[in-house]
């Protein structure tokens, strides 16, 4: 009976309708779609975020006088010693303006740096990312770099009212360029496919052919300062492995990147102070 | 509509746990992606229109916090659960076991078409399936740890609301 016909129908009815609203919808409303349901999760990752450092907080009060006493000491000692790189770096800073401006060089991008806590991770086998609690309301632009002590974490790909999505360097949708240290020669760097239950890595390609390295003797991997984004010689990671790619003509190889980066807590934006 | 945000405020708190999970989960690079969670019950047990808007406003959920293409969740989940839709007067939906396998396939097939057209973007495919199958063989564990829990707390929340009850539960059988 065609009623019943009808009825069967129906549901693949409603999804061709679906489907059709969906595709005529303007680009707009899918747009403001997507950032209002990124907002309504947002809170919640935030307030799991607080409650993670409420936990942390309630455990290292339970530390003893004598803890925070050590602490405490061996902080004074790293203030000292930071102390003086304050001031070894303030000089070099001085020599590197006065250069730039004997030799007319175009001056390298300021940075305002963001330290922000991370809320949430994401690291599957397609992406790996991580929500940062600082957003528009701290000034945070896309395409700003984030590091930590390690090295480089990724850059800003999203930023949202009160949170930030960083595309970290492990992921594979992430591609710079990078220089072996002591080289100037730029390579490109990639992140790769991060085994389950095995630290990250990442892959290069068009290192020259004059370059060596092996898990015996390791080369440090740096950003070159090229395309603008990353300032120049920041650690990527750990060049473990080269072998000549199939044209010959240069080498491909393998990254070992920091294993802290997926468990990392805080993390620092690097925010141009003169976004172009 | 009652009927659509009690689904959709469990489906919000099934978000929450798979992702601090996947939180605490990143050390170890293991994923948990259980897509058929978020519309099994609603494709099994709800009406049409009210089962595909929260199975919908799930799949969006999902779509802005990943980077994909804004709609990939929703087309994926929209048309599962019409096939779900579709299936479930042959099957015995009324038993958890019963409801738990089907979403153990639907995820196994979800979880593949996704890898499928994800897979692409990556600059290695080929070395990115051992990975895959590992985060697929977690999530397989995980959805049927969980899912017998998730559909009684769809059931009652939906009871504790008023738009299911034993008798509405039999009208539906």
């Amino acid at each position: 009976m065609p009623p019943r016909r009808f009825d069967q129908a129906r549901p693949f009815f409603t999804l061709g309708v679906v489907i059709v609203v969906w595709l005529l919808l303007p680009v707009a409303f899918k747009t403001f779609t997507r950032a209002s349901f990124f907002e309504l999760t947002a809170p919640i990752g935030v307030a799991a975020s607080r409650a993670r450092d409420l936990q942390e907080y309630w455990s290292l009060r339970l530390h003893s006088n004598n803890d925070l006493i050590e602490a405490g000491r061996d902080l004074a000692r790293l203030n000292a010693s930071y102390a003086l790189s304050v001031q070894q770096n303030a000089t070099l800073q001085s020599e590197v303006a006065r250069l730039e401006e004997l030799l007319r060089l175009p001056s390298f991008a300021n940075y305002r740096s963001e330290h922000a806590r991370v809320t949430r991770r994401d690291f599957s086998a397609w992406w790996q990312r991580l929500v940062v609690r600082k957003g528009k309301n701290f000034g945070i632009t896309v395409g700003a770099p984030v590091v930590f002590t390690g090295g480089v974490v990724g850059r800003v790909t999203e930023v949202h009212a009160y949170t930030s999505v960083v595309e970290l360097i492990s992921s594979p949708n992430i591609r710079l360029a990078a220089v072996v240290e002591g080289d100037n020669r730029p390579i490109s760097f990639q992140g790769g496919i991060n085994p389950t239950f095995g630290p990250p890595r990442g892959a290069i390609e068009f290192v020259p052919l004059d370059i060596f390295a092996s898990t015996a003797t390791p080369k440090r991997l740096v950003t070159s300062g090229l395309g603008g984004v990353f300032p120049p010689g920041l650690t990527l990671g750990t060049v473990t492995k080269v072998e000549p790619s199939t044209d010959g003509l240069f080498k491909t190889g393998e990254v070992q990147l920091d294993p802290t980066l997926s468990t990392l807590t805080e993390v620092t934006i690097l925010v141009p102070l003169n976004p172009e | 509509m009652r009927r659509f945000l009690v689904t959709f405020a469990t489906l919000l708190l099934l978000w929450t746990v798979v992702s601090q999970l996947n939180h605490a989960l990143a050390p170890a690079h293991v994923y948990l992606f259980v897509p058929a969670l978020f519309l099994t019950y609603a494709a099994l047990a709800l009406p049409l229109r009210a089962g595909l808007a929260a199975t919908l406003s799930a799949a969006l959920l999902c779509d802005s916090a990943t980077p994909v293409i804004f709609g990939t969740h929703a087309l994926l989940f929209a048309v599962a659960h019409i096939f779900l839709f579709n299936l479930r007067d042959r099957v015995p939906r009324d038993e958890t076991s019963a409801r738990v396998v089907i979403a153990l396939l639907a995820n196994l097939a979800l979880f593949l078409v996704f890898s499928f057209v994800q897979i692409s973007r990556l600059p290695a495919p080929a070395e990115a399936w051992p990975r895959i199958i590992c985060d697929l063989l977690c999530s397989q564990i995980f959805l049927a740890v969980i899912a017998p829990w998730f559909f009684a707390l769809q059931a009652r929340a939906l009871e504790l609301a008023f738009v299911a009850s034993p008798a509405f539960d039999r009208h539906l059988g």
